[in-house]
């Protein structure tokens, strides 16, 4: 069965194929994948271009795939690979899903960013009040009030320092509660920050809208919905929810957070604080002791979900019906190594991956592969199916959280490919061969999809409302596709080196370069444009 | 959460949870109970739980029902009656509209 799911599609073929060759087993198998190759083509031709147009996730799925029959080519001889009977249904399921949930995701992303933006821009353009600064945060003490434009200058300097330092702190505090397991005082923190914006700000909100609005409203009446309102999204965020539920709160809060920037943060602080955030993401992402990536590591060593999520998924993170219960899978590195070929482990968070994944054929694996073996497997499963409540509720805190605070939002601010696919991939082929009942792999799919922090939501947010402040559409509408390219281009990156990236830097120097570019040099030109009658 | 993987007494735990909560004044509750348990209720094959899904779901949605019907008619009672009422009502008011000029 696992040659048949071994067969990369032309679609990933450029960069599913180099591992592929490393791995491929004796030639007799060889010719067995061509064929089922063949036939998979004709199968799935309609949804070949699908994969073909957004090659991102096909390639972790695909892959992921094709590990399953190094490993039996080692285990079995070739002749169990491509014979056994669920092997299609199996690579059906496979393919489909690849195809169902890799290209979709990365469009699926567009579409919460696009509305997040637009409910931001349509606010600040209904309602006056997040237009105009008079009260500021704490932690922008100079307030720009000054008409020379070097005063602002440094005046926004030191705010943004100053707001930067407080996000540094706050996220070097999180990581460090984290790594002393303090989760109950991070799931404080986070229920704590995400009550205050569901309530107090959404009041504010909600004032603000009826009186712009001029809509009457009584009190008895503002209380039930502002009760209602708060309660479901608490209930929906921090417990269980339908996904779209809970998909829409995150969109909200994520812009409710930009317009408070909006609206408190001074004009050239607000500027400055994007570019260092972004900056900050930067550094905090992919330097090597970058604190998100010693939170990814821990999170890691420690096969949990990563971090308290404050993150916005395509789909459903929810682990409580696989087959295997190791959230290890969902963490962007493992899942990187899972899918590129394990004979690569130079990298130390590789090792884990690599240790599970050649320990797997005999049924005593080491220490650290103990949860994903078959029996261990099984009675976790078991042990989730008596008590899912539990297992639910870890799967719960730790994916549907987010914050308002500076350091959750830095924490947020990643994209992670994540390949279920592969990790399937990886507790099916210990399944296979050791315990060959395959009737449950169908239940072990899971979803997953690429994850956004809403972080990234907020300051995409912040930039494009920003610069629809200044009443200009050309220039708020070249944000925002200056924006979505630099998504894409993280996304395509993502493709590339399939580790965990910070989603800000490109975008927001685009978003910066084309909002200035076109209030400064387009703006003027259209302006003369049209003056001169040219377009008539 | 994807409610159509979980298992069924955990689908019925959930539907009776939100059912529950319903009660503390809190009508969008029972109107995403009732959106997301419809299907389960009424559309999957029969399984031992579905009776009493299908239970908390209509008696989710008559209580939806019903506070829409109760809010509604008290705004609308509240508002056409505000001037005559007088102090008190302005009291109440959240947001009193301005008059156009």
């Amino acid at each position: 069965m696992d040659a048949t799911s071994a067969t990369p599609p032309d679609a990933d073929g450029s960069l599913s194929g180099a591992t592929e060759r490393l791995e491929r087993p004796p030639k007799r198998q060889q010719q067995q994948q061509q064929q089922q190759q063949r036939t998979n083509y004709g199968t799935n031709n309609a949804d070949a271009t699908d994969g073909a147009v957004l090659t991102v996730p096909s390639v972790v799925i695909r892959e992921s795939g094709s590990r399953p029959s190094r490993l039996n080519a080692g285990g079995n001889d070739g002749g169990h690979s491509s014979g056994s009977g669920p092997g299609p249904s199996q690579h059906d399921i496979e393919e489909e899903q690849g195809l169902k949930y890799g290209a979709q995701h990365v469009i699926k992303l567009f579409v919460p960013v696009s509305l997040c933006m637009l409910v931001v821009v349509a606010t600040i353009n209904s309602i006056s009040f997040y237009n105009s600064t008079d009260v500021y945060l704490l932690y922008t003490p100079f307030h720009e009030q000054s008409p020379e434009p070097s005063v602002k200058f440094w005046n926004a300097l030191a705010n943004s320092l100053i707001l930067m330092s407080v996000v540094v702190v706050m996220t070097i505090l999180l990581i460090v509660l984290y790594k002393k397991r303090c989760y109950r005082v991070i799931h404080g923190w986070l229920i704590l920050s995400s009550f205050m914006l569901l309530f107090i700000f959404t009041y504010l909100y909600l004032e603000e809208l009826l009186r712009a609005y001029n809509i009457p409203m009584d009190y008895p009446t503002a209380v039930l919905i502002m009760w209602n309102f708060g309660v479901a999204g608490m209930m929906a965020i921090h417990w269980q929810g339908p996904l779209r539920l809970q998909q829409g709160y995150l969109i909200f809060v994520a812009a409710l957070m930009a317009l408070v920037f909006i609206k408190y943060l001074p004009e050239w602080t607000a500027w400055a604080v994007l570019a260092a955030i972004s900056i900050w993401d930067l550094i905090a992402v992919l330097s090597p002791r970058g604190p998100l990536r010693i939170l990814v590591e821990t999170a890691q060593e420690r096969n949990e979900q990563i971090f308290p999520a404050l993150i916005y998924s395509s789909t459903v993170i929810y682990t409580y019906m696989g087959t295997h219960y190791t959230p290890e899978e969902t963490l962007p590195t493992a899942t990187a190594t899972a899918t590129s070929s394990p004979s690569f482990s130079n990298s130390t968070t590789t090792t884990r991956a690599t240790q599970n994944s050649l320990a797997s054929p005999e049924p005593a694996a080491g220490p650290s592969s103990s949860s994903t073996r078959p029996g261990n497997t099984r009675t976790n499963q078991q042990r989730q199916q008596d008590n899912p409540s539990a297992a639910e509720e870890e799967a719960a805190g730790f994916t549907q959280e987010w914050s308002a605070n500076l350091s959750d939002r830095v924490a947020r601010r990643q994209i992670e490919v994540q390949s279920t696919q592969s990790a399937n991939g990886r507790s099916n082929e210990y399944r296979t061969v050791t315990a060959p009942d395959s009737t449950q792999q169908p239940e072990a799919q899971e979803e997953r999809g690429i994850k956004l922090g809403l972080g990234d939501f907020i300051f995409y947010s912040v930039l494009v409302g920003k610069a629809s402040s200044y009443g200009d559409w050309t220039t708020t509408i070249a944000c925002f596709v200056a924006i979505l390219i630099g998504l894409c281009l993280t996304l395509l990156l993502l493709a590339i080196w399939r580790k965990a990236l910070p989603a800000l830097p490109i975008s927001i120097t685009f978003g910066l370069i084309f909002c200035f570019a076109t209030s400064a040099v387009v703006k003027p030109f259209m302006e003369n444009l049209s003056a001169k009658q040219v377009f008539i | 959460m994807d409610i159509s993987k979980a298992p069924n007494p955990r689908k019925l735990q959930l539907c009776r949870t939100y059912f529950m909560t319903g009660f503390a004044l809190l009508p969008f509750v029972w109107a995403i109970n009732v959106c997301w348990f419809c299907e389960e209720a009424f559309r999957k094959p029969p399984y031992p739980e579905q009776a009493q899904i299908k239970r908390y779901v209509i008696y989710s949605a008559i209580g939806t029902l019903v506070w829409t019907i109760a809010l509604i008619s008290w705004i609308i009672i509240f508002q056409t009656n505000r001037a005559a009422w007088g102090a008190t009502a302005d009291y109440m008011s959240f947001i009193i509209p301005l008059g156009s000029a």
